[in-house]
């Protein structure tokens, strides 16, 4: 189990430095001088000078790279270009946000995909099996922001139950739920049909079992097959599948951030792009990066914890 | 088979406690802080970043370091270009190389920084005028001598030449909000988002990174007091969000965007107030007369001819704005009332024959917003009408911007542009970027006119408003002359408010937070 560990590592290192190349080169490849574009139409020549030697962009793109990849292994991300603010102060300012939006939109997809999933799995063939499958690639079907906009619109315009902008007052967890609840919902609706089609197959899967049917054979109620015994199992994939899911819905976070206006690492990044504010660009996205693999590591490592094979194919 | 013992939460458990947290969320209607007059939420479009009166970046910024830190004089809210004085007792022009002042002797810094003296001033006018420090705004003190302290609360700001623009677009603005010198010295000589040594209206008290900015009212200001005990600063960039946020009772102010302006003014939300101001800004399409295929001063003019401006605004702002004669906007001198080129797709023709420019292709470069795109489609379908192909490159702001810099390798491809850039209640603000120095910097059009250059210099100088009316409308004609541009429009500026305030404004638009006042 520790040699697979190590190997899961080795390899998280090297797929973060290869997401920091290809960052680093994306965005040296667009144009756009960063010191025109953030210091304005009245500075001199002089003072964008000053401004590009300060953010290194004088140097060779090589050794900007390696400036950067040296640091940020060792925890600097450079600085923000305006106010001189650590770009990891200000990355992880933004941070609990998105996790908390991305939390939200699981609880969303979990709470309503598997039992959806797991009812048109048990009721195969009916019309609320058809009506599931309906609704389910519909929702898939429905970009983000258009759920974002639906949603802001019903329920914060017209019938104002919920807050259409922000994040909620510091220090009041009730408003920053209510804050969130749109928000999430708009993130993780579409996710709710990939698991409730998803859990459907797998129960179908399972319910066919030899288990299944042994413990149809001992008399237990179906109830207790279904819930206990099939969805036990047949969970297993959904999780691996949430495991993806959350890099999607890091870029189903962008719109929703921008579309509540609320703050997070996806607005960050757009707003720093836009105005070429390039430290925050890579350390934002290196930090995402960082997590969706941590995460993924983790997954990894609990079903090679949890299952030899994939321990001795490695 | 034995149960086992549940120790977590059980299903039904997670369903009920859902259920009921689902019921909760809509049983508690969203709370508006807003209404009570005590606290104001408004919207800005981007977040702080920097704090120092000399390096500051956005227009937001300028309404809170004007509140935070006390400037000598600012803008009054209405419809005319005026100030009023608040650090200063008196202001006035001794001469036309020397003004006087004196400061209010109640004026403190917070955090123990003392009273705001002579010393003060000087510091803080002359940090920014002196070229070493590389302020951006130190052209609002290019013509700054020296400040000469003469005791503890009066001085004599002493210039090198006559400059008319100093009250109108150099007092009025945070280039003159004092700071304390011991406490920026203390910083190193300038700071971001330090709030150190405040002295306005309202003080900074709280600021959350792309959150909100919370002013809360000065408890030690002596004079007159801000008119909210809070205000809520919400950073918004997109107009179309804040105006659902408004919709949804989350803001007491914002701007809108043009296009919203027809429906609001229909139908405007229960208890609010639609306003429509007069913009500064100007929109126009450019032409590089260096650029291989439009150095032929008959090509741009026929373009000129060919563009039906009235059609391209109306499409382009929903009937809200109005067409523009040039670049400088209605109310300040040098407004026009007619450009020298009028509508006549014939005579592009014509022109475009004698020229020998036939099936001309040309790229227009835009800013990727709406309203841009759509006067952009109604100009390519223009230009289509008088045999010209137009392909339209939508650009994002941080390549937009950077087009037709010389330190770029697309300034000489570069061939129409649609541009629009705003400006100060100043006719010098307008013309400043069309001279030759700022060929390859801002002006993109790389028109070169030393004439036009001499003239601008006359307007900085001459006070008499008939002569500086008459200066910048010729400057405005050798543009006209030039064929590079085609102006359309100063655009107006949309706001809305709840009844339950009275926002304070500019002229043309823009918000003065201590201003802002209970209806």
């Amino acid at each position: 189990m520790l040699n697979y560990a190590l190997k899961r590592l080795g390899l998280a290192v090297v797929i973060v430095s290869l997401a920091m190349l290809m960052l680093f080169c994306m965005i040296y490849l667009i144009p756009g001088d960063p010191a025109s574009v953030a210091l304005g139409p009245r500075a001199t020549e002089a003072m964008r000078e000053a401004l590009r030697i300060k953010m290194g962009l004088d140097q060779p793109v090589w050794m900007q790279f390696w400036n950067f990849y040296i640091g940020a292994w060792s925890g600097d991300l450079g600085k923000e270009v305006l106010s001189s603010r650590p770009v990891l102060t200000v990355v992880l300012e933004q941070l609990p946000f998105t996790l908390a939006l991305i939390a939200g939109g699981i609880s969303w997809s979990v709470a309503l995909g598997i039992p959806l999933g797991c009812w048109a799995a048990v009721k195969r063939g009916s019309l609320a099996d058809r009506v599931v499958g309906i609704l389910s690639v519909a929702v898939i079907a429905v970009p983000s922001f258009v759920i974002a906009i639906y949603a802001l619109l019903i329920f914060a315009v017209a019938l104002r139950w919920l807050p259409a902008i922000g994040a909620g007052e510091p220090g009041n967890p009730g408003d920053q739920i209510l804050h969130l609840i749109l928000p999430s919902l708009a993130v993780g609706l579409g996710w709710v049909g990939y698991i409730a089609r998803m859990v459907r197959a797998s129960m179908l899967e399972v319910l066919e079992a030899s288990h299944i049917r042994t413990a149809r054979a001992f008399g237990l109620p179906e109830r207790q097959i279904t819930y206990r015994y099939a969805l036990s199992i047949a969970i297993l994939p959904t999780v691996t599948l949430l495991g993806v899911g959350i890099g999607q819905m890091l870029s189903s976070a962008v719109f929703a951030e921008i579309v509540f206006a609320r703050p997070g690492v996806g607005k960050l990044v757009y707003d720093a792009i836009l105005t070429r504010n390039f430290p925050v660009v890579t350390g934002a996205v290196l930090v995402t990066t960082v997590l969706f693999v941590l995460l993924n590591l983790i997954a990894d490592l609990i079903v090679g914890a949890l299952d030899p094979r994939v321990r001795s194919s490695f | 088979m034995t149960k086992p013992r549940n120790s977590g939460p059980t299903r039904r458990n997670v369903l009920a406690g859902a259920g009921a947290f689902g019921a909760a969320s809509l049983a508690f209607p969203h709370i508006s802080f807003s209404q009570d007059g005590k606290v104001v939420t408004v919207r800005s479009y981007s977040d702080l970043q920097v704090l120092d009166p000399a390096f500051r970046v956005s227009l937001p910024e300028d309404d809170i370091i004007r509140s935070i830190f006390a400037p000598m004089v600012v803008p009054v809210s209405g419809d005319v270009w005026d100030w009023k004085p608040i650090a200063v007792e008196s202001i006035e022009q001794l001469d036309d190389l020397t003004i006087s002042f004196k400061l209010r002797d109640n004026i403190g810094f917070t955090d123990g920084y003392g009273q705001m003296t002579a010393e003060d001033v000087k510091f803080s006018i002359e940090r920014i005028a002196d070229p070493a420090n590389e302020s951006p705004y130190a052209g609002d003190w290019s013509a700054l001598k020296e400040v000469e302290v003469k005791d503890t609360l009066s001085g004599l700001i002493h210039l090198k030449n006559k400059f008319v623009p100093l009250w109108s677009t150099t007092l009025p603005t945070p280039a003159s909000c004092i700071l304390s010198k011991k406490a920026v010295e203390e910083l190193g000589g300038k700071f971001t988002t330090e709030t150190v040594a405040q002295s306005g209206q309202y003080l900074m008290a709280e600021w959350v990174p792309k959150q909100k900015t919370v002013l809360k009212r000065n408890p030690d200001w002596a004079h007159e007091p801000g008119g909210f005990d809070e205000i809520h600063i919400i950073p918004i960039e997109d107009p179309a969000t804040a105006e659902l946020g408004f919709e949804a009772g989350d803001l007491d102010y914002t701007w809108t965007a043009v296009s919203s302006l027809p429906r609001l003014k229909e139908n405007p939300p229960a208890g609010s107030v639609v306003l429509e101001k007069p913009s500064l800004a100007y929109v126009w399409l450019g032409m590089n007369q260096d650029n291989e295929t439009l150095k032929d001063v008959r090509i741009r003019r026929a373009i000129q001819h060919a563009i039906d401006r009235e059609t391209v605004v109306d499409a382009a702002y929903f009937g809200a704005a109005a067409v523009a004669n040039g670049i400088i906007a209605p109310g300040l001198p040098g407004n026009r009332d007619s450009v020298t080129y009028d509508y006549d797709p014939d005579k592009a023709r014509a022109l475009l024959e004698e020229a020998g420019a036939t099936n001309l292709n040309v790229t227009l470069d835009i800013l990727n917003q709406s309203e841009r795109l759509t006067a952009a489609q109604v100009i390519q379908a223009n230009l289509a009408d008088v045999g010209v192909t137009c392909e339209i490159k939508q650009n994002d702001s941080g390549t937009f911007w950077t087009l037709g810099s010389k330190d770029g390798d697309y300034f000489m491809q570069l061939q129409l542009i649609l541009g629009r850039y705003s400006m100060q209640p100043d006719p010098s603000w307008a013309t400043v970027w069309f001279t030759p120095e700022q060929i390859g910097v801002w002006n993109w059009e790389r028109f070169d006119s030393q004439e036009y250059k001499d003239l601008h210099e006359q307007g900085l100088v001459e006070s008499d408003p008939a002569k500086r009316d008459e200066i910048y409308k010729k400057m405005q004609g050798l543009m006209d002359e030039s064929g590079c541009y085609v102006f359309l429009t100063h655009e107006v500026v949309g706001a809305i408010h709840n009844d339950t305030i009275e926002p304070g404004l500019k002229p043309n638009g823009e918000s003065l937070l201590a201003d802002f006042k209970p209806a």
